[in-house]
Formats: structure tokens, C-alpha cells, sequence
């Protein structure tokens, strides 16, 4: 009770209550808060999605026969592509291929059901439209699989492969892109807000010029910049939330590691963002310059961090500078625990990895705010 | 016409004394197209995958051999929950009696278990499984038939597959999205921060003359802009243009008038410099990033917000670039993308002149 008593009185509490007043105050803030995470969650989530599915197909047919209309069948018996007709030449088909209006145009020969008959290995032809790399990889590896298939169907023999793969997809069974993705914009939502918003609650009391007015109390300037930081804490630990229901209603993300974990491992990282927006406002000197300064900060922040593009993938350069980047620690780690049933057992080098940057942050920015009171 | 020239000349003087400004307009767009170009990249080249073997015979030797002779996949030693750290991607588990049952004609069942998690690479790891396996098949299964289809693939364009020639195109439009527009939103509402716009009021300079003579302004340096961009990417990246140069040129210059008239609205809108910045990039950066089938295909956004794509103009320019870059099927295909991102830039500047029409503050 005691104990209760002196925290109530004490000085940190009356201005964590002032911050908090502050905030409440802050319309734009709230706004803040709430809207740009919620919807860069929605859009980011339903936007993004590397499926390759309904890829339009069309077919230049010139033997017509039964075998070749059931090659056909088995390529539109699935929902990669979307057969969208026969084409009346090899000249008009490939030029669709050509202008994008078609991603996949199959060439059966006249010879095709001859062929076929006299033993002999037809050849169909496949044009598939490259633009896309990676999709154009998939849809090639696809029409290998059916035309193989098919193969096998029509063997004389029945051909009885003596090996055969059984795939199974741990941790996604249904390969759903937007597990991917979420967990990696939780972990941009916090990044995004966290900045922006304890960057302009600093720079606020610089730009009015109240920060002198505080440091003439007998307040210290730890106990200041505490009180700062705990009320943003608290609303970033609301957006986590935030972004969790809306992950778990929404997109039905599993959350089948252990959310105390998550939520602990995700504190740390809002520290981190805290730290780098109080150092981006000892930076600048007012409101102003932190939108746009935060918003060229935002950008290698997100793109080292496979939040979009896997950071396996990357040139080695690339590869080893997003190891700095304490966002795809953080994006690992919540892929990690919300997708897979595993503890903090599996992703100790991210955190360790994390608590070194907010060490290394907080007490720069510690000591850069320090330095330009004094 | 010469009070606009006027007014164009005063803002470019402006302009080149910001220092800011300059490093916002040519600096930071060569370090995103950098970022960008370079660092996104769908497919992973060397995926970690270990092997399980039961069998330990020289046939399933010679299996796992051929699976790694790929060039896709890295040899990592098999330990349990190696996946669930995240050490490697993919494991293959051969059955014991694999080489036994092979000969006696019974069939065996590889178990592979693929990381889910990275939805797209996971898809790449199973056809490159699946391949080998076939060949693997067709090389040492006797009795197996000759296959009768033999599917010829080409892929148009890009045969090896690069993934920049997909990627580069498309960072054109979002940078030359975001940082014309960005520009001219700052240079539009310093005027009404700095109040200087009241000498404009009472100045005998009409709203359109203003409005334009700012607009010009900002369109030569997006010019500029997309030229250091456009010619830095092609040197670096080796992506020449494959089409009529003057698709490219007709293309660019109606784009960048939609960014600038978009990055106008926004300054004649927003009060200060915050809301012009946050309102630009916010908003220009996420509909070019994400509704603009920069990265994922277009096709996959879900209704509706596939209409919401339609407003972009960054996915007509991407559509255009990709022709100029890669395909190089010429105007036919894309005659209407100049008039439809015209369309854009006449749009927001007529909205711009109805706002500044009173040249009266709001308040």
C-alpha cells in the first residue's frame, strides 16, 4: 500500500498523467493510432498475393482430335488456368502472349494424334508469357506436372511410376498467401506508427517550446523522457493488439505459438521503434521535417526486411546489410511464433539480436536527447 | 503565358536553393531505385534442403545426387526441428528398402515436408522436387514407356528467367510516382505556411496562372528526375528499351503531369507540410506499391479492391514500361495509357483551380 502511495506521488507519475492528458488531447494521434494500421493491415493482406491461379490459357488446336481435346481437358480440369478459347493460328495466339492478354498459349500440332499412335513422341508447344518471372517458373513447373500426368493416363502400358513424391506443406497446409504476408505488417504497423508517433510526441514539446518549461521543474530529464515513453508503450502495445484481432478475425491467422511470448518479444520491438523515433526527433528541429525525415527513414527499414520479398532471395550485399535491420528480426520472429508451434526456443538469435538494438538505441537516443537539454 | 513563364522561372530559383529539396528530388529516388531494384527478388536461388536417407544405398546416393545436381537447393545435414528453426526450408525423407523395392518392382513413397510459411517459394521447392524426381525416373526405371507428349515450354521475353527485367520497370512508376508528387505538394503548401501566398492573393495573378506556373515548374524537374532515373536503371540494370522510344517518352511525360497535378491537389489541400507529406506518400506510395501489380500479378487482388486498382495510375504506366522494357509490342497495345493518365493530371488540375478559384484563405 505504501509502495502504491509513493508511486502515485511521485514525480514520473504526475508526468506519465500529464503525457497521457497530452495524448488524449491529440485527436490526430488517436487518428493515427486506429486508421493507417487497420487499413495498411486490410490492404497489405488482401492485396499481396504471389498465388498463380487463373492464369488465361488459350489453345491453337490444329489436330483436332479426341486426344487432343482431352490434353486440353486435363489443362483446364484445375484452377491455374483459366481457358479462355481456341485461337484460330499460331500468328494470333502468340501475338496475345505477346501483348499480356494471355499468359499461357498451347500449340498442338497436326501430326499430334499420328504421333501418338505410331509410338512416336508428339510435340506440343508451349509459349508462356515471361514478364512475370517468377509466376511464368511456377506455371512452367505446373503444365510439366499435368502434361506428365496425362502421359501416364494414356500409356499403353499403365505405367506405374516406382517413385513417387508425397509433398506436404508444414506450418500452411493450404499454401494461404496471406500468412505470409500479416505477420510481416503487424511488424510494419508497429514500425510505422511506433516512429511516427514517438517522434512527433518529442518534437511537440520542442516545437512549442515547453521542453524548457519542463526542464525548470524539478523533474529529471530520465523521469521526462520516461514519462514519454511508457503512454506510447501502452497505445503500441494497443495497436499490437489491434493487429492481432483483425489477423486472427480477418486473415485467421493460427497463433499457434505462445502469445505471452509473442506479446514479450513484441514489447522488446516496440522499444526499438520508440528508441529510433526519439532519435529521429533529437535529429530535426521541428514538426515538419519528421514526416518526411520518418518516411525516407520507413523505406530501407521495410525492404531490408522481407516483410514483402523474402530476404533469402536477396544479393548478398543486400542480404547482409538487412541484418541491421532490426525490423526483419522482428518479422522472423512473428512468422516464426504465430505460424509455428514452437517457443522463444527457435528464435533466440532474433532476440538477442533485438535486445542489442534496443540497448544500442534507447541509450543513443537516450543521450542525444540529454545532450540538446543541456 | 508569360506571367505562368514567370512564375515558373521564380520557383525553379526556389527550387535549386533548397538543398533539401534536391536531395529529395535526385539523391533519395537513386538510393530507393537501388533498394529496389536490387533487393526484391521473389524466387530464392539457393534453398537449404536436407536429406533423410534410410536407405543409404549407392541408388538412393545417386537420388539425392540428382536432386542437389539442380543447382536449386544446398545440402544441409538432416537434424530434427530444422525446419522449425527455420535452417532449412525443405526435407526429403527416403524410405528404408528404397533401392530394394525399386528393383522388385514395388512402389516407394518419398516423404518431402516443404516449409509452408513462404507461400510462393514453398510452391518453387515442390515442381523443383517433382522435376527431378521425373528425370530421375525416366533415366533409371527401365520398363517405364517412352513419354508420347512431350511439352516444348518457351517462355517469351525472358527465357533465363531474370527477375530485375519484372521488377525495374515497375520501380520506374513508383518512384516517379511518389517523388514528383511529393515535391510539388511541399513547394505548394510552403507558400501558405510561410504566408507568402497572401502576396500572391493580392498580387494581380490569377489562381490558374498560379497554379500553372507552379505545375511547370515541377513537371521540368520531374523531367530531369526521370531522366537520371530511366538512364541510371538502364546502364546499371541492362534493361534497353525494346520498343518505339517515343512510346516511353509520351508515356513518361503524361505520367509525371498526373503525379505533379496529384502532388498539387495535395498541397492546395493540406494546411502544413505534415499533412501534405503524410497525404503524398501515405497514399501515392501505398496505391503505387501495392495496387499497381509492382510486384505480385495483378490479377491476384481480390474484388473489391481490384476496382480500387483501376484508380491507380502507377498500373497504367507499369503496364506501358513493361511494354517499352520487355515485351515490345508497340502502340497498338498501349495507345490509350497517354490519354487516360492525361486524363488524370487535367482532372486534379481542374479540382486544384476550383479550391485556389476565391484566392481567399478558407478561414
Amino acid at each position: 500500500m505504501k509502495l502504491l502511495d509513493i508511486l502515485l506521488n511521485s514525480r514520473l507519475f504526475a508526468l506519465i498523467i500529464k503525457e497521457i492528458r497530452q495524448i488524449l488531447r491529440n485527436r490526430q494521434l488517436i487518428f493515427l493510432l486506429l486508421f493507417p494500421p487497420t487499413l495498411q493491415l486490410l490492404i497489405f493482406g488482401l492485396a499481396l498475393s504471389p498465388d498463380v491461379k487463373h492464369l488465361p490459357l488459350a489453345v491453337v488446336d490444329y489436330n483436332q482430335t479426341r486426344e487432343s481435346w482431352e490434353l486440353v481437358s486435363a489443362l483446364k480440369e484445375n484452377e491455374i488456368f483459366d481457358f479462355k478459347g481456341y485461337q484460330s493460328d499460331q500468328v494470333n495466339l502468340s501475338q496475345k502472349v505477346q501483348q499480356g492478354k494471355l499468359s499461357v498459349g498451347l500449340i498442338i500440332p497436326p501430326d499430334f494424334q499420328r504421333q501418338i499412335k505410331q509410338g512416336k513422341t508428339a510435340e506440343i508447344q508451349v509459349l508462356l508469357d515471361g514478364v512475370d518471372a517468377n509466376s511464368a517458373g511456377i506455371a512452367q513447373g505446373y503444365i510439366k506436372q499435368i502434361v506428365n500426368n496425362y502421359n501416364q493416363k494414356i500409356a499403353d502400358v499403365p505405367i506405374q511410376p516406382l517413385i513417387t513424391t508425397q509433398v506436404i506443406f508444414l506450418y500452411n497446409q493450404g499454401l494461404n498467401s496471406s500468412w505470409f504476408f500479416v505477420p510481416g505488417v503487424i511488424g510494419l504497423v508497429l514500425t510505422l506508427t511506433g516512429i511516427l508517433i514517438s517522434a512527433l510526441t518529442v518534437i511537440k514539446e520542442k516545437d512549442v517550446g515547453t521542453l524548457e518549461q519542463l526542464l525548470m521543474t524539478p523533474a529529471a530529464a530520465w523521469e521526462i523522457l520516461l514519462a514519454k515513453i511508457i503512454p506510447i508503450f501502452v497505445l503500441l502495445l494497443g495497436d499490437l493488439l489491434l493487429a492481432s484481432t483483425l489477423g486472427r478475425l480477418v486473415f485467421h491467422l493460427p497463433f499457434r505459438g505462445n502469445f505471452l511470448v509473442f506479446v514479450l518479444l513484441s514489447s522488446l520491438y516496440i522499444f526499438v521503434c520508440i528508441g529510433i523515433g526519439i532519435l529521429l526527433a533529437t535529429l530535426v528541429k521541428t514538426q515538419q521535417q519528421i514526416s518526411l525525415i520518418s518516411f525516407f527513414f520507413n523505406i530501407p527499414i521495410i525492404q531490408l526486411s522481407g516483410a514483402i520479398a523474402p530476404t533469402e532471395s536477396m544479393p548478398i550485399f543486400f542480404k547482409n546489410l538487412s541484418v541491421l535491420d532490426p525490423l526483419r528480426h522482428y518479422i522472423e520472429i512473428s512468422r516464426t511464433l504465430i505460424l509455428k508451434d514452437v517457443g522463444i526456443e527457435s528464435v533466440w538469435t532474433q532476440t538477442i539480436a533485438l535486445l542489442i538494438f534496443a540497448a544500442l538505441i534507447l541509450s543513443l537516443s537516450i543521450s542525444r536527447f540529454r545532450r540538446q537539454l543541456f | 503565358m508569360k506571367r505562368i513563364l514567370t512564375q515558373c522561372i521564380k520557383e525553379l530559383a526556389q527550387f535549386r536553393r533548397d538543398k533539401l529539396t534536391v536531395v529529395l528530388a535526385f539523391v533519395l529516388p537513386l538510393g530507393m531505385l537501388l533498394i529496389y531494384g536490387f533487393a526484391i527478388r521473389l524466387e530464392i536461388k539457393n534453398i537449404n534442403l536436407s536429406v533423410l536417407d534410410y536407405d543409404n544405398t549407392p541408388f538412393s546416393r545417386s537420388y539425392i545426387e540428382r536432386i542437389y545436381a539442380t543447382n536449386q537447393f544446398v545440402p544441409v545435414r538432416y537434424k530434427t526441428g530444422g525446419l522449425d528453426r527455420g535452417e532449412v526450408r525443405a526435407t526429403v525423407v527416403i524410405p528404408p528398402k528404397f533401392s530394394r523395392n525399386f528393383q522388385s518392382n514395388i512402389r516407394s513413397d518419398v516423404q518431402v515436408t516443404i516449409d509452408g510459411t513462404d507461400v510462393n517459394n514453398a510452391r518453387v521447392i515442390q515442381n523443383g522436387i517433382k522435376a527431378t524426381t521425373n528425370f530421375f525416373l525416366q533415366d533409371v526405371q527401365e520398363n517405364l514407356p517412352k513419354f508420347k507428349i512431350q511439352a516444348d515450354t518457351r517462355i517469351w521475353f525472358n527465357p533465363g528467367r531474370k527477375e530485375s527485367l519484372y521488377i525495374v520497370p515497375g520501380v520506374y512508376a513508383v518512384i516517379l510516382w511518389v517523388f514528383p508528387s511529393m515535391l510539388t505538394a511541399i513547394a505548394m503548401v510552403r507558400e501558405k505556411q510561410e504566408g507568402t501566398i497572401i502576396q500572391v492573393y493580392a498580387s494581380d495573378l490569377s489562381s490558374t496562372e498560379l497554379l500553372l506556373g507552379k505545375w511547370l515548374a515541377y513537371f521540368i524537374v520531374a523531367i530531369a528526375e526521370a531522366t537520371v532515373v530511366i538512364s541510371f536503371a538502364t546502364a546499371l540494370f541492362q534493361i534497353p528499351i525494346v520498343d518505339n522510344i517515343l512510346i516511353l517518352i509520351g508515356g513518361t511525360l503524361s505520367f509525371l503531369a498526373a503525379a505533379v497535378s496529384f502532388g498539387l491537389f495535395f498541397g492546395v489541400r493540406s494546411k502544413n507540410q505534415t499533412g501534405a507529406v503524410q497525404g503524398t506518400s501515405i497514399l501515392g506510395f501505398l496505391s503505387a506499391f501495392l495496387l499497381s501489380g509492382f510486384i505480385y500479378p495483378i490479377n491476384n487482388i481480390p474484388y473489391p479492391i481490384s476496382l480500387l486498382s483501376n484508380l491507380v495510375p502507377a498500373k497504367y504506366y507499369i503496364i506501358l514500361t513493361r511494354d517499352v522494357f520487355v515485351r515490345g509490342t508497340g502502340w497498338p497495345s498501349v495507345w490509350y495509357i497517354p490519354i487516360v493518365l492525361s486524363a488524370v493530371a487535367c482532372f486534379f488540375l481542374l479540382i486544384c483551380s476550383r479550391i485556389l478559384r476565391k484566392m481567399q484563405f478558407s478561414d
